[in-house]
């Protein structure tokens, strides 16, 4: 260790399959404690459901959909789900800040600029959330831990999304690379 | 050694045993971890991610299915040591052309967005 050596650089990621394994460990401790795998999208969408009932409260008990969530005396953030997002963002919180790599960056490809990015995260985020209601799961609560417990549905979602993804990257390069 | 552990098999009732604000502490610790876990895997970074679908970086898969592989493996051998109740671990219920369509259209959202 230096004096120089001020600034602490950014450690290394960790091997990806010694990440893999560990993340399986945690998968397996959610079905084990809980019965239940991981899950994302299903936390966003009782964030939806919320913001669209405080917001609105006419345009929920006109929505057959959003009624399952919120509207009456339903409370939509009262679900486990909303917890495991809010434990999702400190986790990797905390290990960013561990690890020395926390900072305020746009993360994008070289090409494009940062407006475009934001533009583009958007964008891919709002198609993203379509996707996830229309396959009931993103790649957490489907793709995960249904590939986990080998549901069949969740291994032709797994696959779908990689082939959807790789099918349209070449049309999207500009974007990264 | 069969049934090593029934006379007391996950999954837990926790939410009955401890009550909501338990149930919610376990779940939201189970998140942290999760979160951590995808952090030290790089998954924080939209580039990294996106570089798979460019064959640049391959982390999405390793990580993915190295977690995949390992949750079956102690999910299934602890099934069958009695140390999990398998009827009570909840299985998504297969909609297949839903699963197929949503699933390109997430893909297609992973490109463009970058997460």
């Amino acid at each position: 260790m230096t004096v120089t050596a001020k600034k602490k650089k950014p450690a290394p990621y960790a091997n990806p399959y010694a990440a893999g394994a560990l993340l399986g460990v945690v998968l397996f401790a959610a079905f084990f404690l809980t019965g239940s795998g991981l899950g994302a999208s299903g936390a966003l969408q009782r964030y939806i459901a919320a913001i669209q009932d405080f917001i609105s409260p006419n345009s929920v008990n006109q929505n057959a959909y959003l009624l399952k969530y919120a509207g009456g005396d339903r409370e939509p953030l009262d679900n486990w789900l909303v917890y495991m997002s809010i434990g999702i963002v400190a986790g990797g919180f905390v290990s960013a800040w561990i690890h020395g790599r926390l900072s305020f960056t746009t993360g994008k490809g070289p090409r494009i600029s940062v407006r475009t990015r934001w533009l583009m995260a958007f964008l891919g985020g709002i198609i993203m959330g379509y996707g996830a209601r229309f396959a009931r799961g993103c790649t957490s609560g489907q793709g995960l831990s249904g590939g986990t417990v080998l549901s069949v549905g969740s291994w032709a979602f797994l696959l779908a999304v990689f082939a959807g993804a790789y099918a349209v990257a070449y049309f999207f390069r500009r974007l990264w690379i | 050694m069969e049934h090593l552990f029934v006379s007391f098999p996950g999954p837990f009732p926790i939410q009955a045993m401890y009550g909501k604000i338990g149930f919610y502490t376990v779940t939201l610790l189970i998140g942290f971890g999760f979160g951590y876990m995808l952090e030290i895997g790089g998954f924080a970074k939209s580039e990294k991610l996106a570089a798979q679908f460019y064959l640049t970086d391959m982390t999405v898969f390793k990580v993915m299915f190295s977690a995949i592989v390992v949750a079956m493996v102690l999910v299934f051998g602890a099934a069958a040591l009695g140390g999990l109740d398998y009827n009570r671990v909840f299985v998504n219920e297969t909609y297949l052309w839903p699963g197929i369509v949503g699933g390109l259209i997430m893909g297609v959202g992973f490109v463009i967005g970058g997460y």
